[in-house]
């Protein structure tokens, strides 16, 4: 009996990747995100992210939830920025989803379509809906954000 | 039986109204006319009335033929757009009671979904009462209510059988499926048998069809067979639940269940089941150990009341003895605490991971409806394409750089699933584990508690007064009484649980002959005795047609899906009688099986309906001789009805030639089948 393989060959098969880096799945977040908590469908960056970033875990729900709910007062973590939805937010873009103008995302005609379709049935996307329309559109603003941001300076400088 | 009795098509046009009236008799009636005169146009309008368009291969009114609802052409090259159309059927149950339906083909307002049931003949009075009916719809064939097939079946007073689909579930065939039997279409209905039939996902269709129509045992059988696995899964169940009180019930002793499985048996000797309870290193038998206690107790009770002096020696070395035991205990209490800790935070974890990926399966589950709906909306990243270079992109937003390939969305979703069963299936046996682990702690610490007590009793005693009797003897004593009662209720309870048991395996013992009486009568006589006939009826019709692709003794009929077969010369296997006929000759075998089915049913009282509807039977230049037989045959059936509709080649001879000395009511379509109605 051959003790000794002669040869091995590896083959590369394809991997589990979180949801999280599906392009379909990001652009209907964005979609969400900009129809149910931004003041006529239009958000800047950095505030995509800060709900992006709260919606990956149940810890970052709660953590924002927390920091709405004590008036502002409780220090909010820091929030994470992540490449993958600056890279679906492009794909949006080009898709005609959004548009970017004066320096935001704002929704546009094809992407309400989508919003449409998307909460015809809303099974698996409740969860999600859910948190999006406890933050409504007054919760959370550009210039909380930007508050936000100043404190971090003021804090590391 | 199905009776057509007549036929009326209403077409509004923008040029007036314009229709066709038909009436049809027991017996055969042929319909006569030239090609594109509409002959088919009628034939599809009564299948379109009866809800049966699936067999011209559709649903709803895009099956039918732009006369009834676009345009209609008369004279020729003459159009008139239509406006409105419907189609009024009369048709006649076996009672006589008498329904007409009208469903219409164009209509702004009036959905193809529906169809008026007007209960009597609105020929002769058109004041009788209707009531609308749904079709194809969910519901079509089931709502009690407004369900059309439902209302057919009860008129035709058919119980339609419920059928395996191949999903596993349970279902009824439907009719239309049924009628792929005895109507056959001008299009694809010459190319098969049962050719036309919707499939709806049921498991060996045209075998189940046939078994209906004959009426045959064999699917009565089949029921049976499917209750048994209902009930075999019912007392599996309740095996299960027996079994886990009997091991309660072991642990409330004390002791060692034994001769009982996890699945049914029968059990022939009640006593193999039994507790062994353990005394002095030994097991005995509940009885046994009675029997055993009991002694002990009585020899006691005659023996002396012992006084502490008495007992020093043997108190001293009794103490020794249980220290050491309790030390033995306490190591292993010890030792297992600290596995069910480790345990009990693997368990956690699993816990944790398990909501992770459930999560996760959530937001993958809602990925694919996002790619989905989006690929409604013509996004291109939902077929994998950059929106901006059109290049494909591997369903990730992971940086080019990383030269992975992700999953499709579909095995991801499979992936997790499959990963979150394995951890569900660790879980459960973990937490068993737990259980059991748990059990035995609060065993070890019971035990390690009376040891203690008992070390504390004879301590207690060695420093007390010799001249008193023993409390550790009396005390003993009193337990050993205690225990006395305890196990005759125990015996008794047992026997209880026992009797149960006996009853499910007698339960058992039924099932199991019941399955094996079944699986050798699967066919009754009288499903052999049809059988033979349907094979006799059919090779008598073969060759009274002439077909000769082979000789009619190499013909059968299968007893899997009773569909004919042929015999290679030389060999010994069966194939499909398709294979082996010429294209005139498998026509042949159509018009044959299509009527032996009616008389096999005729002749054993089975279900057919009795109506049997061919389109241009005269297929692929058969020569006239054959269909002349073909008529003949046909015109045999006086209790049946038959509506045929055939072209003669367009020529009176060919139609005086077939039709000599034959019976029959003609409907001529002369030149148009839609005309104007003055």
């Amino acid at each position: 009996m051959e003790l000794y393989a002669k040869k091995i060959t590896f083959s590369k098969k394809p991997i589990s990747i979180p949801p999280e880096y599906r392009p379909s799945y990001m652009i209907g977040l964005i979609v969400l995100i900009l129809k149910i908590c931004c003041q006529s469908s239009k958000s800047s960056l950095l505030k995509l992210h800060l709900i992006n970033w709260a919606l990956k875990s149940n810890e970052n729900k709660i953590s924002l939830k927390k920091f709405v709910l004590s008036n502002y007062t409780e220090s909010s973590k820091t929030w994470g920025i992540e490449p993958n939805l600056n890279r679906a937010l492009n794909y949006s873009v080009h898709e005609e989803i959004c548009s970017i103008t004066g320096g935001k995302y704002q929704l546009e005609e094809k992407g309400e379509i989508f919003y449409q379709k998307i909460t015809e049935n809303t099974e698996y996307l409740n969860e999600e809906i859910e948190f999006l329309t406890f933050l409504g559109k007054r919760k959370i603003t550009d210039s909380r954000i930007d508050s936000i941001y100043k404190k971090w300076k003021n804090q590391n400088a | 039986m199905l009776k057509i009795n007549n036929i009326k098509i209403d077409v509004n046009t923008n040029n007036g109204l314009f229709g066709a009236f038909h009436t049809f008799k027991t017996g055969l009636n042929i319909v006569r006319g030239n090609n594109t005169s509409g002959k088919s146009s009628l034939f599809q309008a009564i299948i379109y009335a009866l809800g049966f368009e699936e067999l011209i291969g559709g649903k709803f009114e895009k099956t039918m033929q732009s006369v009834l609802k676009d345009q209609v052409e008369y004279p020729k090259h003459i159009f008139h757009s239509t406006l409105q159309s419907f189609v009024l059927l009369e048709i006649e149950n076996a009672n006589g009671d008498i329904i007409t339906l009208r469903r219409f083909v164009q209509s702004p307002n009036r959905k193809s979904q529906l169809i008026d049931v007007y209960f009597g003949s609105l020929l002769t009075n058109d004041s009788i009462e209707s009531r609308p009916m749904f079709i194809h719809d969910n519901g079509g064939a089931s709502d009690e209510n407004y369900g059309f097939h439902l209302y057919l079946e009860e008129f035709l007073n058919w119980k339609l059988p419920k059928v395996l689909t191949n999903n596993g579930d349970l279902r009824k065939i439907y009719i239309q499926q049924i009628a792929s039997s005895f109507i056959i279409e001008q299009k694809s209905g010459w190319s098969d048998f049962f050719a036309t039939m919707p499939i709806y996902g049921l498991n060996n269709k045209e075998a189940r069809i046939v078994e209906f129509i004959l009426d045959m045992d064999v699917y009565g059988n089949k029921m049976k067979k499917q209750e048994l696995n209902i009930s075999k899964r019912i007392l599996d169940n309740d095996w299960l639940n027996l079994n886990r009180r009997f091991e309660r019930f072991t642990e409330k002793g004390g002791g060692n269940l034994i001769g009982l499985s996890q699945s049914p048996m029968i059990i022939n000797n009640l006593d193999e089941i039994n507790i062994l309870l353990s005394k002095d290193e030994n097991d005995h038998s509940i009885s046994n150990y009675l029997d055993i206690i009991i002694e002990e107790l009585d020899t006691l009770n005659q023996s002396q009341t012992v006084s502490v002096k008495d007992k020093i020696g043997d108190n001293e070395s009794l103490i020794v003895k249980n220290e050491e035991q309790l030390n033995q205990i306490s190591f292993d209490v010890e030792m297992l605490s600290s596995e069910l800790t480790f345990d009990k935070q693997k368990l956690s974890n699993f816990n944790y991971q398990l909501e992770n990926l459930s999560e996760d399966l959530r937001k993958n589950k809602g990925a694919l409806k996002v790619k989905k709906m989006g690929a409604e909306i013509d996004l291109m990243v939902s077929e994998n394409n950059c929106p901006s270079c059109n290049q494909e992109i591997n369903d990730s937003l992971l940086p080019l750089s990383v030269k992975q390939v992700p999953m499709r969305l579909e095995d991801n979703i499979s992936f997790l699933s499959a990963q979150i069963r394995m951890l569900q299936v660790n879980i459960e046996s973990l937490a068993a584990k737990i259980i059991s682990k748990d059990n035995n702690l609060i065993k070890l610490r019971s035990s390690q508690n009376n040891l203690r007590s008992q070390i504390r009793e004879l301590k207690k005693e060695l420093t007390s007064d010799e001249r008193l009797p023993s409390i550790v003897d009396i005390e003993y004593r009193l337990n050993l009484k205690k225990r006395i009662e305890f196990y005759s209720k125990y015996l008794e309870d047992f026997a209880e649980l026992k009797e149960e048991l006996s009853s499910l395996s007698n339960k058992w013992k039924r099932i199991l002959g019941e399955q094996e009486k079944l699986k050798k009568d699967t066919f009754s006589p009288n499903d052999i005795s049809k059988l033979k006939l349907l094979s006799e009826n059919f090779k008598s019709l073969l060759s009274s047609f002439n077909y000769s692709s082979k000789t009619i003794n190499d013909i059968a009929i299968s007893d899997e899906n009773y569909l004919p077969l042929a015999k290679k010369p030389n060999d010994d296997l069966f194939y499909n009688i398709r294979f082996d006929s010429s294209a005139s000759d498998f026509v042949r075998s159509i018009w044959a099986y299509t009527c032996s089915l009616y008389k096999t049913s005729i002749a054993k009282n089975g279900n057919h309906p009795n109506l049997l509807m061919f389109d241009e039977p005269k297929q692929q230049d058969m020569s006239i001789n054959d269909f002349t037989n073909f008529l003949k045959e046909l015109a045999t059936y006086k209790s049946a009805q038959t509506l045929l509709f055939a072209s003669f080649e367009n020529s009176d001879e060919t139609f005086k030639k077939a039709t000599t000395d034959i019976e029959f009511h003609l409907n001529y379509i002369d030149e148009k089948l839609i005309k104007p109605i003055k």
